[in-house]
């Protein structure tokens, strides 16, 4: 069985042509205020300045801006444990040297006899 | 703050703090793993590029020379005792005191010369010119804190003795 849809109050192809006349003169009843100068413009203008990357004001800024790019922050902190693990163990290697030298002379010439 | 102040100080932190991990971890690591192999003699084998040949005969020398250091320790000690006793009640050095004084001198000359002879004798098993080198090292180690406190007591060093 079918049902006959209801009027879609929407849509555009309307067969009755009063209103279109409607529509005129609704239109003509409403005048847009004119646009101020350069309008459109300024319109492009906030456009670009919204899609260009934001300048840093300072060197904080910049910094900042820096600390918080990935590839940056990754290269830093693996430069940083770089770093570390080698003057760590550089440091640990003269440590266990003279802790071996200590032991050597404990054994050899305790502390009475220096 | 500005966020950028913060966002900087926060990096900064984190920075210091990866860095002294990985330094504090890499060091404990190397101190552990070096101090597992290492025995008294070790430091000897490393510092002077010993062989097995010398280290085995070096080790020989250690050996035999540890029983009569030990020995001579005690009997350091026991005079050094002997000595504290002398000086607890005395207000003055007395010919007593003076002569047990005299003793813990020889006595630690002894050990001296002992451990002097045993450090010759350990150079002398080494290559020509590590065995200098070890020489001078044991000398500088042993020796020259006495050398250092003398020096000092020197009138050129600014000390010297007011007559009266």
């Amino acid at each position: 069985m079918k049902i006959s849809a209801a009027p879609n109050p929407m849509n555009k192809e309307n067969p009755n042509p009063g209103d279109a006349r409607l529509g005129a003169l609704l239109r003509a009843s409403r005048p847009s205020p004119s646009l101020p100068p350069r309008f459109q413009e300024g319109v492009w203008r906030r456009i670009e300045d919204a899609a260009a990357p934001v300048k840093p004001e300072s060197w904080l800024d910049t910094l900042a801006v820096l600390a918080l790019r990935p590839r940056f922050a990754f290269a830093t902190v693996a430069a940083l444990v770089l770093a570390g693990v080698l003057l760590g163990a550089y440091d640990g290697t003269r440590v266990a040297r003279q802790d071996a030298q200590a032991r050597y002379l404990a054994a050899v010439a305790p502390n009475p006899l220096r | 703050m500005s966020r950028s102040l913060v966002i900087v100080l926060g990096a900064l932190a984190l920075g210091a703090v990866v860095f002294a991990g990985s330094y504090y971890a890499s060091q404990r690591a190397c101190v552990a793993g070096m101090a597992r192999s290492a025995d008294d003699l070790s430091w000897l084998r490393d510092e002077f590029h010993l062989s097995d040949a010398e280290m085995a005969r070096i080790r020989q020398l250690h050996e035999g020379y540890l029983p009569q250091c030990a020995k001579m320790c005690a009997l350091l000690a026991a005079k050094k005792a002997e000595v504290q006793a002398a000086l607890v009640n005395g207000t003055n050095v007395t010919a007593e005191t003076q002569k047990e004084l005299t003793e813990l001198g020889e006595l630690r000359a002894q050990c001296q010369g002992q451990m002097l002879r045993h450090f010759i004798a350990v150079s002398q098993a080494m290559p020509p010119e590590q065995g200098r080198r070890y020489l001078d090292e044991m000398q500088r180690l042993t020796l020259g804190f006495h050398e250092e406190i003398e020096q000092s007591m020197t009138p050129a060093a600014g000390h010297e003795h007011h007559q009266p």
